[in-house]
C-alpha cells in the first residue's frame, strides 16, 4: 500500500518510474505482486502511453515477425538507461510467476523444453511443428503411391514430372504471403486457415481422374507448405532471441521430417485398406483421407488449445499496443538491393529444393530400379526424409562451431562443404546398379543436402537486419522454386533415366554451390577475401546501419541494428576475443532458425 | 577413427555384395527360343470393361519347337504393346529378362507334361488393377530352374497385330465423392465458426 503512494509521486516522470520498475523487476526470480490499486494504476498509465505510440504503426506485412526470429520486438524492450522512443514499459498486470517456463520481459520463454506442453510456450511450439509436419505429409502424400495412380490415370513421366513441380510451385507465392497474414490474424488463425483451407483439397483426390485433375489438385495442395512460415512466426513471439536458434531449428527439422514419415505412412494405409477389400484404384483414394483427416484435426487443436501471444489471443490483444513496425517498402527495397539475398534464394534452392525434389521421386525410383514392393520403397524413401531429425540441427550447430574459430569465413565453408558433398553423394547415388550401395549413398547425401540447410540459415540473420523477416521468407521461397525446377529439367520428360536425373542434378547443385563464394561482408570477409582495409567500412555497425535513411537514423529507429551489429562482432571468429573491442555476449545465434 | 573403420568396411561388404549380384543377370530374351508355342487372345465384350470382360486364350505347342523336352510350366502374361510404352520407362522392354518390364501382369500358369502339347483354351478374366492400353497376351515356357527357354505371343514380332485395348476403371465410387465433400464443408465450416465466434467475442469484449 505504501508502495503506491510513491508511485503516485512520480507519475510526472514517466522515466524515474521506469528505473524503479526496473530494479524491482531486476530481483531475481522474486516477482512482485501489484495489490489492486497498483494494478489499475498501471493499467491506466499504460493505456496512455499505448496511445501515444501507436501512431507509428506500420503496415501490415513488414514483420514478418521473425521468420528466422532474431528480430528484437521495438516495443516491450527494457532498454538500457538510454531510452529510445521505442521502449515502452513492461506490463505489471500479469506476474511472470503465472507462465511454467521463465520468460524474459516480452514474457518469451528463455528455455526450451521439449517434453513439456505447457501453456502457452511449450504448446505453441508443438502446434507449430507439428501443423507443419501435418502439411508435409500431405504435400508429398502422392509421391509413394505414383506406381498405382499412374496406373489409374495413365499417366506419362511427363504428367508425373509435371503434377511434382506443381506440387512445390504453390508454396513460392504462399509462402511470401504468409507473412502479412500473421501480422493480419495471428499465428493461430494463420495455421489454421491454411489446413483447414488446403484439407478440402487433399479430399478432392478422391475426384481426380485424369492427368490435369491430378497435377491441379497437387498444386493447391502444395499452398499449405506456407505453414512453415506460420510455424516460425509462431515460435518466434513465444521464444526468447537467445534461443529460438535451436527453436526454430527443431521446429523446421522435425516439420520437414514429415516428407519422410508420408513415404511410410501412406503406402501403409494404402495396404491395409486393399486388405480390408478395396481394388488398389479406389484403395489410394482412400488413402488421401488420412492426410486429409490429420490436417482438419490439427487445425482444431490448434484453434483450441494454442495461443497467439505469451499473454493471450490477438484479437483480444490487439488494442492494447501493436508492435511497431516498419514500412513495408523499406524493408523490400532493402531485401532487394542486397545482392547476397538472389545467393541464399538460390543456394537454398539446391538445397531444400533437391530435397524436396527427391521426396517426390525417389520413392518411384527405388520401385521401378530395384523392382521393390510398394512399401519397401517407401521405408527406404522415408528414411531419406526422417535423417532431419537430426541432419538439419547438426548443420546449423555445426556453423556455429566453425563461427566461435573462424568467424563468418567458417561459416560460409561449412556450408560450402556441406552442400558439394551432398550433390557428390547425389552424383554417386544416381550411378548406384546394387541397392545397399544405392541406400549409403542416399543417407549420405540425405545428411549432406539437409545439413547444408541447416547452414545457411546459420548465415541468413547476418545478411539483414532490418529486411531479416523478407529475405528468410525468400530464401525459403528459393527452396520451392529450386524443386521446381529440377523436377521440370530432370524428371519431366523421358530425355533422362531417372538415374542420370539423379546425378546431373547432382553436377548442377555443385555448381550452383559454388556462389557461396560471392558471399561477401565488407566487416568479415568472404570465402576467399578478408574484411575490406576501409577503417569505417569494416565496422559491422556500418553495415546494418545502412539501412536506415538519415532521417530515421535521427528518429532513433535504427537502435536495434545497432545492438545487433554489436552483438554480431563475435562473427570475426577467434580475432573477436583478441579484438576485446566488444562485450563478446554470447550471441543470439545458437542453432539458426530452419526453414 | 572408430567410424571410418566401420564405415570402410561396410563400403567393401556393399562392393562385394554387388560384384557377386552381377554375375547370376544374364538371361536374355533374345535367347529364348522364338514361336515355340502359339497363342490367340480374343476379346469378348460381355459388360462395361475391366473386371467383367473376358479374353479367351488359346496356346498350343507349336510343331517347331524343340526344346519343348524343358518345358516344366508355362506361364502366361498380359503384355504392353508398344503404344502404352511411350514415356513411360516403367514399362519398358529390355533384353536382360530380369529387368524387362513389358509383361507385368500374370494371368495364369500351367504346370506342363508333355501330354499337353496340343495346348490349353481358357477365359480370363481381367483384373480390376488392369491399367487402361494396348496389350497382347505372350506365354513363356520355363523349365525346372523356372528360367524362361521359349515364349510365343498372340501379336507378330513388331507387335502390331492383333493389339486390344483395355479400358481401366476408375477407381472412383459415388460414395466416396460424397463423403469428401462432407469432410471438405466440415473443415471450411468449423474454421468459419471460431473465427466468427472469436471476433464476437473481442468485440464484446471491447465493448465492455
Amino acid at each position: 500500500m505504501r508502495n503506491f503512494q510513491r508511485y503516485i509521486y512520480a507519475t510526472k516522470n514517466y522515466s524515474e518510474n521506469l528505473k524503479e520498475l526496473k530494479a524491482k523487476r531486476l530481483e531475481k526470480n522474486k516477482t512482485h505482486v501489484l495489490c489492486q490499486e497498483e494494478r489499475v494504476f498501471f493499467s491506466r498509465l499504460l493505456g496512455t502511453i499505448m496511445a501515444h505510440h501507436n501512431e507509428d504503426e506500420g503496415s501490415i506485412g513488414t514483420s514478418m515477425h521473425g521468420v528466422t526470429a532474431r528480430e528484437q520486438v521495438f516495443s516491450f524492450s527494457v532498454q538500457g538507461e538510454d531510452d529510445g522512443p521505442s521502449s515502452h514499459t513492461v506490463r505489471f498486470d500479469d506476474p511472470t510467476a503465472k507462465f511454467a517456463l521463465p520468460v524474459d520481459s516480452e514474457h518469451r520463454a528463455t528455455a526450451f523444453k521439449p517434453f513439456s506442453f505447457a501453456k502457452p510456450h511449450m504448446r505453441a511450439f508443438h502446434l507449430g511443428w507439428i501443423s507443419f509436419f501435418t502439411c508435409f505429409i500431405s504435400t508429398f502424400a502422392a509421391a509413394p503411391l505414383v506406381p498405382i495412380i499412374r496406373d489409374n490415370l495413365d499417366l506419362t513421366k511427363s504428367d508425373i514430372g509435371n503434377a511434382g513441380v506443381a506440387s512445390v510451385s504453390g508454396a513460392i507465392f504462399s509462402r511470401l504471403a504468409m507473412g502479412a497474414v500473421c501480422d493480419l490474424l495471428g499465428a493461430r488463425y494463420g495455421t489454421a486457415f491454411l489446413l483447414m483451407l488446403s484439407a478440402p483439397t487433399v479430399f478432392s483426390m478422391s475426384f481426380v481422374s485424369d492427368a490435369g485433375g491430378y497435377l491441379s489438385v497437387r498444386f493447391m495442395i502444395g499452398f499449405c507448405l506456407a505453414t512453415f512460415v506460420s510455424c516460425q512466426y509462431w515460435t518466434s513471439v513465444m521464444f526468447n532471441g537467445k534461443i529460438i536458434g535451436l527453436v526454430n531449428g527443431c521446429a523446421g527439422g522435425w516439420g520437414d521430417m514429415g516428407g519422410g514419415v508420408t513415404q511410410l505412412l501412406m503406402p501403409m494405409v494404402f495396404h491395409v485398406i486393399k486388405l480390408a477389400g478395396a481394388t488398389p484404384f479406389t484403395a489410394w483414394r482412400i488413402a488421401f483421407f488420412i492426410p486429409g483427416f490429420l490436417q482438419v484435426i490439427m487445425g482444431i487443436l490448434v484453434l483450441t488449445l494454442g495461443q497467439d501471444l505469451p499473454d493471450g489471443n490477438l484479437s483480444t490483444l490487439q488494442k492494447r499496443g501493436a508492435v511497431s513496425k516498419d514500412k513495408f517498402t523499406k524493408v523490400f527495397w532493402y531485401a532487394v538491393l542486397n545482392y547476397r539475398t538472389y545467393v541464399l534464394f538460390l543456394l537454398y534452392g539446391f538445397s531444400m529444393g533437391i530435397e524436396m525434389t527427391i521426396n517426390n521421386v525417389i520413392s518411384e525410383y527405388f520401385f521401378d530400379r530395384f523392382q521393390l514392393e510398394l512399401h519397401t520403397a517407401g521405408m527406404i524413401a522415408a528414411s531419406f526424409g526422417m535423417a532431419n531429425f537430426f541432419a538439419r540441427p547438426l548443420g546449423g550447430y555445426a556453423s556455429d562451431i566453425s563461427a566461435r574459430f573462424f568467424g563468418m569465413r567458417g561459416r560460409l565453408w561449412t556450408l560450402w562443404i556441406l552442400q558439394t558433398s551432398g550433390g557428390i553423394f547425389c552424383v554417386w547415388l544416381g550411378r548406384a546398379t546394387s541397392l545397399p550401395i544405392a541406400i549409403l549413398s542416399m543417407m549420405l547425401f540425405s545428411v549432406g543436402v539437409q545439413a547444408a540447410c541447416g547452414a545457411i540459415f546459420g548465415i541468413v540473420p547476418f545478411v539483414s537486419r532490418r529486411s531479416l523477416g523478407l529475405i528468410s521468407g525468400l530464401t525459403g521461397a528459393g527452396g520451392n522454386f529450386g524443386s521446381g525446377l529440377t523436377q521440370l529439367i530432370f524428371f519431366s520428360s523421358s530425355k533422362f533415366h531417372t538415374a542420370d536425373g539423379l546425378s546431373l542434378m547432382g553436377i548442377m547443385g555443385m555448381i550452383f554451390t559454388l556462389l557461396v563464394a560471392f558471399i561477401h561482408f565488407p566487416q568479415w570477409g568472404s570465402m576467399f577475401f578478408g574484411p575490406t582495409s576501409d577503417e569505417k567500412k569494416s565496422k559491422e555497425e556500418h553495415y546494418y546501419a545502412a539501412e536506415w535513411t538519415e532521417e530515421e537514423k535521427r528518429q532513433g529507429l535504427h537502435e536495434g541494428s545497432l545492438k545487433f551489429a554489436e552483438n554480431s562482432r563475435s562473427e570475426r571468429g577467434r580475432k573477436a576475443a583478441s579484438d576485446g573491442s566488444s562485450p563478446s555476449t554470447p550471441p543470439e545465434n545458437g542453432n539458426p532458425a530452419h526453414v | 577413427m572408430a567410424i571410418h573403420k566401420i564405415l570402410f568396411a561396410s563400403l567393401l561388404i556393399c562392393l562385394l555384395i554387388q560384384s557377386s549380384h552381377a554375375a547370376t543377370k544374364e538371361r536374355l530374351f533374345s535367347d529364348l527360343e522364338k514361336s515355340a508355342l502359339e497363342d490367340t487372345a480374343t476379346p469378348s465384350r460381355v459388360g462395361e470393361g475391366v473386371g467383367v470382360d473376358k479374353l479367351s486364350i488359346t496356346w498350343k505347342v507349336s510343331s517347331t519347337a524343340t526344346k519343348e523336352p524343358e518345358f516344366k510350366a508355362i506361364k502366361v502374361k498380359l503384355c504392353y504393346a508398344p503404344a502404352s510404352q511411350v514415356d513411360r520407362p516403367w514399362r519398358k522392354t529390355e533384353n536382360e529378362l530380369f529387368k524387362d518390364k513389358s509383361c507385368p501382369h500374370k494371368i495364369s500358369s500351367w504346370s506342363y507334361d508333355p501330354a499337353m502339347k496340343a495346348g490349353q483354351s481358357f477365359d480370363y478374366t481381367l483384373e480390376r488393377d488392369i491399367p487402361t492400353g494396348t496389350y497382347f497376351v505372350r506365354a513363356y515356357a520355363v523349365d525346372t530352374k523356372d528360367h524362361e527357354v521359349a515364349f510365343g505371343q498372340s501379336t507378330n514380332e513388331d507387335k502390331t497385330t492383333n493389339i486390344f485395348s483395355v479400358q481401366a476403371i476408375s477407381g472412383r465410387h459415388k460414395s466416396l465423392d460424397i463423403a469428401s465433400v462432407c469432410f471438405s464443408v466440415f473443415s471450411v465450416v468449423a474454421l468459419l465458426v471460431f473465427f466468427v465466434n472469436e471476433k464476437r467475442k473481442a468485440k464484446i469484449e471491447q465493448s465492455k
